[in-house]
């Protein structure tokens, strides 16, 4: 349990009982035809009320490994991200009291009260004798008068440096005592003493290289943890999937660098700008940019100007179809037609891949609002033969639907990026290029052909059916479901090995493939009612 | 704000030994926020002999209003070197310092007179690795010998001001003869020295 997170289902440290439906799963021995494969690296939601409970939990493991208490807990975590892994190396490696010590963790015994102290205190900040009363000792031994202290806490606060605030004394590495600092600041600025909490616990999720904010905008308020911070992709519980390691959302099989690449390609106006210089030319007299419009290399602007189309000088008007009277520009004439096939050829390219890319793209809109539709008929269908049935294999059978529906239009950049421009020029030969684009692309076709039979399978008006014929849909949809999962895996299979395998670096990984939550609960439960 | 109070005790303390250590501290005006540290060039060094002025600027408050107390101590005084100084650590322009403790490990129970002595121990012991001027680090690391010539000859021009000026220097042996562009050179390469320039040139 714990390796999926069900979208609907928010991740809550307090619910006891999560890990009871696997179970009962596990003992009924149900008959399981779908095989759970191997998935992408596990995650977990944590809602904007469980992130204290959280990193309580994490702040555990090393009271108990180390016999801290929570605040020192805290201090040795942040010093070392949240990596529980790491402490209990270092912890092998160098002992308790360097590791504490590194991290600014008080290690002597010093006690808090001051009873065997004179009555007043000389702070050694403002140099003023000050009652016992009014002065705090730190857990390193040190004192100083509360006014002072307080000051100082409040420049780290406002400074940004909430998570290890350290002792005023020049030579002590440790770091004080979070609520100390909260009762003294609170007594001056309670409003900053707040924030001074806020900073605390959200360090959790900032300085932790294993957790991050969802990126949602407006934001959900959650955050999302790794097991393994291994590339992956990762879904919040609003819905919301991205790129765990760039943030933007979920683009495999592209790498970070295409996808980055090409959503700034696709903003960019620089291929219309393209266009532009294949198709016009800026007039000479007024600059306003002209068509060509016939076969002739002599343009003619609305404003009167003629001029040559090759090299865009002012001519006369007196031509025929190979010179301009009294104009001569052979010289320009190769480079200029060279550049514009260029171009021309670049923009076609482009154009090939980003008009499928943006069809699978509207598929992919229009799809979601299939959503409803089929609640409706499931809706009519209940109310016809007054039972309500399980329906939930269509749900989710849409659900998957649209994952591989996202999957099939990123093979378009990113088969734009692999067998063109800049990036794997280098890396291989022309006729191997070929070779593979044509096994890629009987692979990507394929894989098409499959997503738009399970989107017309889903598009199916089922709420006229008797019993025999949603069975029979049933059938039919979990059939080309799961060869549509076999082809997305053998083209995810293609990439990872065929293609990006034999590149070097880790420039280029991506993603692996995965269909998080659909196997389980999406054709599951269906298929043993099927069975029954 | 500024504590007062403790600026007025630092400065009664600094006075008190001021014979042991040789620095010192005091107002530029009127007012305490402003003041200037004086520290003599430490022994062995190429600014022996010389005498530094530093310009110091107390940090009024925060820059929240809330902060009504938390300016200096709380935050480190800024420190700029007046006496123009050869130094890879120190901006052979401004005179902007490059320390840590007078940035994120100032700490409140630090004093004018102990950030004092660490510039002075700055002076003993550069870090390159950390450069405030480029130029000069590079010569530091690169070419040593021409490092600590130029280091000298700064000290002889800038942190001297009762040893005769560079200018009278160049003069003099201009009017023995010598082209003054060489001369100049001569005179930085040999440090500042009158007679070991002479020498060189003589030589040369
Ligand atoms: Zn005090
Ligand atoms: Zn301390
Ligand atoms: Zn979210
Ligand atoms: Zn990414
Ligand atoms: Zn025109
Ligand atoms: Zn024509
Ligand atoms: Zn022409």
């Amino acid at each position: 349990m714990g390796d999926y997170v069900d979208s609907d289902d928010d991740y809550d440290y307090q619910d006891s009982d999560e890990g009871c439906d696997d179970e009962d799963d596990a003992v009924e021995g149900i008959e399981d035809d779908t095989e759970i494969v191997a998935r992408g690296p596990s995650f977990k939601v944590i809602t904007k009320e469980s992130i204290l409970a959280a990193q309580r939990e994490v702040m555990h493991k090393v009271m108990d490994l180390l016999w801290l208490n929570a605040h020192h807990a805290r201090t040795l975590l942040i010093h070392h991200r949240w990596d529980v892994d790491k402490v209990t190396e270092l912890l092998v490696e160098n002992g308790k009291e360097k590791l504490c010590a590194e991290a600014g963790v008080p290690t002597g015994n010093h006690n808090n009260d001051i009873p065997n102290l004179p009555s007043s205190v000389g702070c050694e900040i403002c140099f003023d004798d000050v009652s016992v009363s009014d002065a705090t000792k730190m857990e390193c031994g040190h004192i100083f008068c509360n006014d002072c202290w307080t000051s100082h806490f409040i420049v780290k606060i406002n400074e940004g440096k909430s998570r290890s605030i350290r002792c005023m004394d020049p030579n002590c590495n440790s770091v004080c005592d979070d609520a100390k600092i909260k009762a003294l600041v609170g007594a001056r600025d309670p409003y900053l003493a707040q924030k001074f909490d806020r900073f605390l616990q959200e360090s959790y999720i900032e300085d932790n290289s294993r957790v991050k904010w969802c990126p949602s905008v407006p934001h959900c308020g959650n955050a999302i943890s790794v097991d393994d911070v291994k590339l992956c992709e990762v879904e919040c519980a609003c819905g919301l999937q991205f790129c765990f390691t760039c943030l933007s959302e979920a683009h495999s099989p592209c790498s970070c660098l295409m996808w980055e690449l090409w959503t700034k390609k696709c903003q960019d106006e620089s291929e219309t700008v393209n266009w532009m210089t294949v198709h016009t030319k800026p007039c000479p007299k007024c600059h306003k940019l002209v068509e060509k419009n016939g076969g002739c290399n002599l343009v003619c602007c609305l404003c009167g100007q003629a001029f040559c189309w090759l090299c865009g000088g002012a001519t006369g008007r007196d031509h025929d179809w190979t010179t301009i009277f009294g104009h001569s520009c052979g010289e320009y004439k190769e480079e200029f037609e060279q550049k514009s096939q260029r171009a021309k050829i670049d923009l076609h390219r482009y154009m090939h891949y980003h008009n499928r890319y943006q069809a699978h793209l509207d598929s992919f809109k229009l799809e979601s609002k299939l959503k409803e539709s089929i609640q409706d008929k499931i809706s009519k269908l209940e109310e016809r033969d007054s039972i309500s049935k399980d329906f939930s294999w269509i749900v989710n059978g849409l659900h998957s639907l649209s994952k591989f529906r996202r999957i099939l239009s990123l093979t378009y950049p990113f088969a734009y990026y692999m067998f063109g421009g800049e990036i794997f020029k280098a890396e291989m030969t022309s006729d191997e290029k070929k070779m593979k684009r044509e096994l890629f692309e009987d692979q990507q076709q394929q894989f098409e052909g499959n997503v738009e039979r399970l989107s017309l399978l889903l598009e199916e008006n089922f709420d006229d059916y008797d019993g025999e014929r949603i069975k029979d849909l049933r059938a039919r949809i979990i059939a080309v479901f799961k060869s549509t999962e076999n082809l997305c895996r053998n083209l995810y299979d293609c990439i990872e090995n065929d293609l990006l395998g034999s590149q070097q670096g880790t420039v280029h990984k991506i993603s692996p493939f995965s269909i998080p939550d659909i196997q389980r609960i999406g054709l599951k439960e269906p298929l043993q009612q099927w069975h029954s | 704000m500024i504590d007062f109070a403790r600026v007025q005790k630092e400065l009664q303390e600094c006075s008190r030994d001021i014979e042991s250590s040789g620095i010192k501290v005091s107002p530029k005006s009127d007012s305490l926020a402003r003041l200037t540290g004086t520290i003599p060039g430490p022994i062995g060094t190429p600014y022996e002999g010389g005498t530094f002025q530093i310009d110091i600027t107390l940090p009024v408050m925060g820059k929240f209003e809330w902060e009504l107390k938390d300016g200096y101590p709380f935050e480190p005084p800024k420190m700029q070197f007046a006496t123009k100084v050869w130094h890879p650590n120190i901006s052979s322009q401004s005179g902007a310092i490059c320390l840590d403790i007078l940035k994120d490990q100032w700490s409140p129970a630090l004093t004018l007179k102990t950030a004092l002595l660490s510039v002075q121990a700055l002076l003993s012991a550069p870090e390159p690795d950390d450069p405030q001027d480029a130029v000069v680090a590079q010569q530091y690391l690169r070419d040593y010998q021409t490092f600590v010539g130029t280091a000298r000859y700064w000290t002889e021009t800038f942190a001297k001001p009762s040893s005769l000026g560079v200018e009278e220097k160049v003069s003099k042996l201009v009017e023995m003869g010598f082209p003054e562009v060489l001369v100049r050179s001569t005179l930085e390469s040999a440090g500042g020295d009158e007679n070991l320039a002479l020498e060189k040139l003589c030589s040369g």
